[in-house]
Order: structure tokens, then sequence, then C-alpha cells
């Protein structure tokens, strides 16, 4: 079933908003953005069952909360400041999944400057799902999986929205 | 070019104080590849990462790579990841299954213990060609302590059991938080490579100094840890611990037990929570010996050079260059504990790798002390905290103090400067 041209872009719509107020490491808004049963997901590889294998991120919505705090106290020296970023989302794909509700995939690329320490410039890279539901008329998002090309490699600090 | 004059390093290491330059030169990067991490003992693997047969794994032993097997006889092998024919890393996949390791260039096959197979045109290879002398190398020393894989590169030096020394006695808490006596690494690693000198990290994993400051926003998001370790009154109330060799500690279990609940280290989760845990650690170790355990909890302790035993995490690194490291983390999984593991998890998570809670400001700290050592003044790190309120203590005969003093760095520094000096 294919949806409304309108609904694909009001979708798409709300992916560059997200992608932005992580970009601009604007906390409130970017939480705001959840469901309360958020996942925030950076697993290791895409397919590892996380009640057997550790991740780099598996936040529940109170540890979202948590990070949100963190990164507000002024001493999240990691993020601090906070790196300057931006990232393109690309091969969108959508497909609905009930009622309300939308399975998202698209890939991005990330460039973060490491401003706390070694000025390097970072990239990232990879696929994202997301699932979004409609909740009082608003997109929100339940899910956001970002599978990093390098999540098995060393990577570098992933203190930021990612 | 001139000829580098030797390193004197009991010029550079003081019972107060170090020199910059250890954590900045190549050259001393250069020794310590050479006196520390290719002769010297080092953590390589744990067992259990290879608990079936063909079973294999990549690591590297200072910058030499490795493959750790486990063998058509059930042992476990580390062989080098060098065809002896050219050269060539035989082995690309970072872990896996075999019966065989096939060389991609010009297709000699070795079995998973190393020995050489088939070899393809084998005629050419001339009369005095022998298989059975070319089969895969490894280190001449190899030596597990309830399944963690040690080994050393020199035939000859330092027995296995002066190494470990009573670092023993650490790995022992460990692996007797499970009731069966075993820790399980199958969750998989995380892996962090940060720009700062290897030697910053066995430094700042068992500092008890730098939570305050440098955990400040984890403190403010949520108190999981600071009232354990510290008293606004009467200020250090965990202690740290010089083990010799080079092994180091912070204790928190004084902190716990002054607030008389378990499982303090594990969230402060509540015993109802973990019935069949409490059930079969009384009945593995009896009722005294299992409240003891679960009311202190296992070690936060360096094992010198490269491994951390970091409460319900396990962690070892790989030193790059004098300015380059990496860190692998992972939950440290009990045997016969299954209610425990499913929250080693995401405990792990929040305070282990790169996205968690605290290691991220642990390496732009890290990051931060390199790119202040470019700076040449003053040329000493100041190590003395703690120095004139150190003891011998009675119960363990260990040099010890508070948390927050440098018990362990002199510790770390004091057995660097004994290794370094041996001639090369």
């Amino acid at each position: 079933m294919a949806l409304p041209e309108s609904e694909m872009r009001e979708i798409e719509a709300f992916l560059i908003v997200e992608a932005r107020l992580a970009d601009e490491s604007r906390y409130d808004e970017w939480e705001a953005l959840w469901t309360d049963d958020a996942l925030y997901w950076v697993p290791r590889r895409p397919d590892i069952d996380p009640a057997k294998e550790v991740s780099h991120i598996y936040d529940n919505r109170q540890r979202i909360g948590t990070r949100i705090r963190q990164l507000k106290s002024g001493f999240r020296h990691s993020q601090t400041p906070a790196s300057p970023m931006r990232r393109v989302l690309s091969n969108i794909e959508i497909a609905p999944a009930g009622a309300g509700e939308y399975e998202v995939a698209a890939n991005f690329m990330l460039m973060e400057l490491a401003i706390q320490s070694t000025r390097n410039m970072n990239f990232w890279g990879g696929r994202i799902q997301y699932r979004l539901r409609r909740v009082d008329g608003q997109l929100r998002m339940a899910v956001k999986k970002i599978m990093l090309i390098d999540a098995d490699e060393p990577i570098a600090n992933l203190a930021f929205l990612v | 070019m001139g000829i580098q004059q030797p390193i004197s390093y009991d010029a550079l290491v003081r019972r107060d104080r170090v020199h910059g330059r250890l954590y900045t030169d190549p050259a001393v990067f250069s020794d310590e590849m050479d006196r520390i991490y290719h002769s010297g003992w080092v953590f390589v693997a744990h067992a259990s990462e290879v608990p079936n047969m063909g079973d294999y794994l990549r690591r590297q032993i200072g910058r030499q790579p490795v493959i750790v097997t486990r063998d058509a006889h059930n042992e476990v092998r580390v062989l080098f990841n060098r065809c002896t024919h050219r050269g060539t890393m035989i082995c690309a996949k970072e872990r896996g299954n075999t019966a065989t390791f096939t060389c991609p260039y010009h297709g000699w096959t070795f079995g998973v213990g190393g020995e050489l197979r088939g070899v393809h045109l084998p005629a050419g290879m001339g009369s005095g060609f022998e298989k059975s002398e070319m089969g895969l190398a490894g280190p001449p020393r190899m030596q597990i302590y309830r399944g963690f894989i040690f080994a050393s590169l020199a035939a000859d030096g330092q027995s296995f059991d002066d190494y470990l020394g009573r670092g023993k006695e650490l790995i022992d808490r460990a692996c007797d938080m499970s009731p069966d006596g075993e820790i399980e690494l199958s969750a998989g690693w995380l892996k962090h490579r940060f720009h700062a000198n290897w030697k910053m990290i066995p430094e700042n994993n068992t500092d008890g100094y730098h939570v305050y400051a440098a955990h400040a926003s984890l403190l403010k998001a949520t108190n999981p840890f600071a009232s354990f370790a510290f008293d606004e009154d009467k200020g250090d109330i965990s202690i740290t611990r010089d083990w010799g060799g080079g092994h180091t500690e912070i204790d928190f279990s004084p902190g716990y037990r002054r607030k008389g609940k378990p499982f303090l280290w594990f969230g402060g989760v509540s015993e109802a929570k973990l019935p069949n845990y409490v059930a079969r650690m009384e009945q593995a170790y009896g009722k005294e010996q299992a409240r003891k355990s679960m009311m202190d909890g296992p070690p936060h302790a360096i094992i010198f050079p490269n491994l951390f035993l970091g409460e319900m995490n396990i962690s070892f690194m790989v030193p790059i260059a004098a300015n380059e490291v990496l860190q692998y983390y992972t939950p440290m999984l009990l045997k016969g504990a299954p209610e425990v593991n499913v929250r080693a998890l995401r405990q792990g998570e929040g305070a282990m790798g790169p996205g968690s809670f605290l290691l991220p400001d642990d390496a732009t700290m890290s990051e931060r002390n390199q790119l202040g050592l470019a700076a040449q003044s003053p040329e000493w790190l100041d190590l003395r905290r703690g120095l004139e309120r150190e003891y011998v203590d009675e119960n363990t005969g260990l040099l010890s103090s508070g948390i927050s003093d440098e018990v362990t760095n002199r510790a770390f520094w004091s057995h660097y400067l004994q290794v370094m000096s041996r001639a090369a």
C-alpha cells in the first residue's frame, strides 16, 4: 500500500527536523520528539540480540532523559563545547506499519568536529531505522536504530546525539 | 643520523613525579613495545571467547597480530597471524569458526592449531622442505589463569607466577562472583579509539581522585557512586591499593559496607530481583562468603600492563603509538547467573564504551592530557598525593591509602621503572 505523497513529505520533514536538532545539540527539542516507550539504539552489528550482546547505546526513555540531563549539566566534558555537526539523510524508504505507525529507513553521513580535544573531523555513516508514530496528530519517534558502518571497529567518542 | 642514546628511565620516574616525556616520546613508546609488550606477560583474550573447537578471534600483542584459537585437541592456542611463506596476514575476519586457515596469496593451508596442512605445488619447495617445520609460529609462552589468557613473546624471563603474583586474588574475586566460579565474555566488545598515551588508561582506571571533576556531569544527572567513595566531612571512604607487580586497585567495598546493603555496586538492585542468583551463590560458597561477595562486589583493578577488571566489565587496551590507544570493553557475564547477566549488559552500556555516560569523558581527559603535555614546562607530572598518609594495611599487607590518593599511580610507575630499566 503506497502512502499519499503528502504523508511521505510530512515524514521526510520530520526526519530532517530531527537531524537538524541533533546536529545543533538542541537537547530539549530533540528529547521532546520521543514517545514514552522510546528506544535509542546504536548496536555493534545490525543483527545482534540485545538480551545477549552489548550495544554502544541502548537507551530506554528514562535513560534518554539521563543522557540529556548529563549533556545539559555543563560538565559533560566530552561534549563541552558541543561538537559542531552536519548530517545528510538520503535513500529514504517509508512503509506504513499499522495504525498511525511507520517503518522508515535512511542512509546517513555525518561530519563531526571533535572541538573539545583533538579538533579532528570525524566521519560517521551508516543506515538508520526509525519507527515513527502519530501521537495526538503529531509524529513522534518510538525507535531510532543507528547502524554505524564501523560500529564493531574502534570508534571515537559517541557522546553527541547521533 | 646520529646513534640514539639509550633512555635513562630512572631519571624520568621518581617516587613523587614522572617526566612528561614518558607520554610523548616515540622512542619511549618503542622501548615500551620491546620491554613490556614484546617480552613481558600481557593479557590477550579469555578462553570463554573461543568456547568450541575451531573457534578463532584476532587480537594484537603490542604491535604484533595474533589469532587465538581452540584447536582440534580442544586446547587454546595463540598463533601469529602471519603466513610462514611470505608473511601475509592469513586471517582477516575478526572471529569465527573454521577447520583451516588458507593463505589467500599462494594457497598454503594451516590447521586451527597452526600446523601446515598443505602447500600448492609442493614439489617445487625442494628436498629440505618439511611441513612440520613450517607451521604458524606463536608466542613462546602462554598461560591461562581462570580463563584469562596471557602470553609472553620472550622464551625466557619472569615466570608467569611471579608476573601475576597477588593479582591472582583480584582475578579470583572477579570469577567468584559467579556461582559456578566462571565468567563468560560472550557479549561482544565495544571498541574505543582515542588520541592519548596508553599509560593514561591504567593510571586513570584506578585513579579515584578524578571522579568528582571528570565525571561531574554524571553526578549531576544521577548520583550512582559518589557517596560510596567519599564523605563530604570525613573525606575518603574507599581505599586504593598497591598489589605489587604494577597491579592496582580501588576497593569501593568500605563504602558499600557502611550503607549495609548488598548490590550497591550493581545499581542497588534489590535481592528480591535476583532470587536465583542469591540462592545459587549461597549454595556454592556458603551463606557467609556469598553475603560478602554480594556486599563487596567484583574488583575494580588493573592487572599490569593492559587488563582492567572494571567491576562488572572487563577491559583491555592496545597501544598504537605514543599518542594513540584503543580500549576494548565487554560486560563480565557470570556463568550460572542469567538474571544478573541481562542487567550487566545494560549497566555496561551505561558505564563503558564510546557512547556511555563515563568513558567518553575519560577519553577526552586523556586526549587533553596529551595535548597539554606538548607544553614542556613544567617538565614533571605530580604524583605526591597521599605520600604522607599511605600505610601498609595489616590485613592485606598491602600499601594502601584513601580513594583520592595516588598510591595506585605510584604503584604503576615503580613497577614500570623496574621493567623499563631491564637491559633491552
